[in-house]
């Protein structure tokens, strides 16, 4: 498999979780599964709503970006796109920012972890540095 | 990626090199799916499963009628009857986001009379002090602006605010901001005046098979969770349409709440 299609396959996972968190904010599910932290209290905090969104709902966006933009980049015809890799370093990048603004928030603002956003910031973490790395691999092949 | 110049480099026949992408292309559009799969059949039962029920108990509390709280026309053709928690976060996102446009859009035009029920949660620790404060609040005839200040600043007295020993603080900043009487507010809400009549609201929705908030009946049809504004409507309009029948007097209408045998999250 390669390094992008395991890209889309981590974009996939962020799309559920993201999804899972959307779902709730808006009400359609009704109790979210957390069995570490307080998933409630970050999800019903001031910083659970951006610009009129649910922040997951940014969050879904961004991974539904990551998964096309992994998913044109994994076909042929773009397998070796340095445009394409530097768009995924560029989004990974500021959803790693943003990731741990939201942590920072949780953890020293809000007072409660919820393990659902934590588990996404990680994800973009490990989406960052595989990035980083196709980026790598892809200029030295240019 | 660069696997085809390198597989080339390795003197590979092109016949074996699209043999392996194929291979690849396969594991991962198998994997893809096996995850996608996955995740959905998470999301849906998340979705289906059953929120929270009330923690009923034979403590017997003193009878009263269950009213609740009325907004528009009672003769209205369509009554409308809410079943909900102020702790509850799908309530609150219910009350901010889709309740504005149904006050203006469906009650306020008179299509529609809509009823608020206590229906407080045990695991909520400071919900049932939020229905005595909404209680006390109707006593001025300001509920609903208690009501809506309550759900719309849930994370600063719920259970697990910083306040959430002390929710009573956050209430009075609330009476103030809306102008009531603090100490008529205070002697009621200390004396929990109203706790039999917010028990016989959650008995209404015992009674009803209410099994999570919120949970709304529209006419003759019970509906779990918080839904859009256009779902509502249409369930309005489906009632509308059945009014002869469901405009009868207390067709929707609560019945009395004889010696309640329920008890919510009680301090």
């Amino acid at each position: 498999m390669s390094r992008r299609q395991t890209l889309a396959l981590l974009a996939v996972v962020g799309v559920c979780i993201a999804l899972y968190l959307t779902l709730y904010k808006i009400g359609v599910i009704g109790v979210l599964s957390c069995s570490i932290g307080s998933c409630e209290t970050v999800n019903t905090s001031r910083w659970s709503m951006l610009l009129g969104l649910p922040i997951a709902a940014w969050g879904l966006a961004a991974y539904v970006a990551l998964l096309l933009l992994a998913m044109v980049g994994s076909g042929e015809a773009h397998e070796s796109s340095i445009p394409i890799a530097r768009m995924i370093v560029a989004l990974s990048a500021w959803s790693v920012l943003f990731s741990a603004f939201l942590t920072y928030q949780e953890l020293f603002v809000i007072r409660a972890i919820c393990i659902w956003c934590v588990s996404s910031a990680l994800l973009w973490v490990v989406i960052f540095a595989l990035s980083v790395a196709d980026l790598r691999a892809v200029s030295r092949a240019e | 990626m660069a696997n085809k110049g390198v597989d080339g480099g390795r003197g590979r026949r092109p016949g074996v090199v699209n043999k392996q992408r194929g291979n690849s292309s396969q594991r991962f559009y198998m994997v893809l799916a096996l995850v996608i799969v996955v995740g959905a059949i998470f999301i849906v039962r998340a979705a289906r499963a059953p929120r929270a029920i009330a923690n009923v108990t034979t403590v017997p509390v003193t009878a009263a009628q269950a009213e609740g709280y009325l907004m528009g026309n009672p003769n209205a053709p369509v009554q409308i009857l809410e079943f909900a928690d102020f702790e509850c976060p799908a309530c609150g996102n219910f009350a901010v986001i889709t309740e504005p446009d149904v006050r203006n859009r469906i009650v306020n035009t008179g299509l529609a009379s809509y009823r608020f029920f206590d229906f407080p949660l045990p695991m909520h620790k400071n919900t049932m002090a939020a229905s005595n404060a909404a209680a006390c609040a109707a006593d001025q005839g300001k509920f609903w602006e208690m009501h809506d200040e309550l759900f719309r600043n849930q994370p600063e007295w719920n259970g697990e605010s910083d306040n959430k020993d002390n929710p009573k603080k956050v209430f009075l900043g609330y009476v103030k901001a809306l102008g009531m009487n603090t100490d008529t507010w205070e002697k009621c809400f200390d004396s929990q005046a109203h706790q039999s009549r917010i028990l016989a609201n959650q008995a209404e929705g015992v009674r009803r098979n209410v099994q999570s908030t919120p949970t709304f009946v529209i006419g003759k049809r019970q509906i779990p969770g918080a839904m859009s504004y256009d779902a509502f409507k249409a369930y309005v309009d489906s009632a509308a349409k059945e009014a002869p029948v469901a405009a009868k007097p207390d067709s929707a209408a609560p019945a009395p709440a004889a010696k309640s045998t329920t008890k919510g999250a009680t301090k």
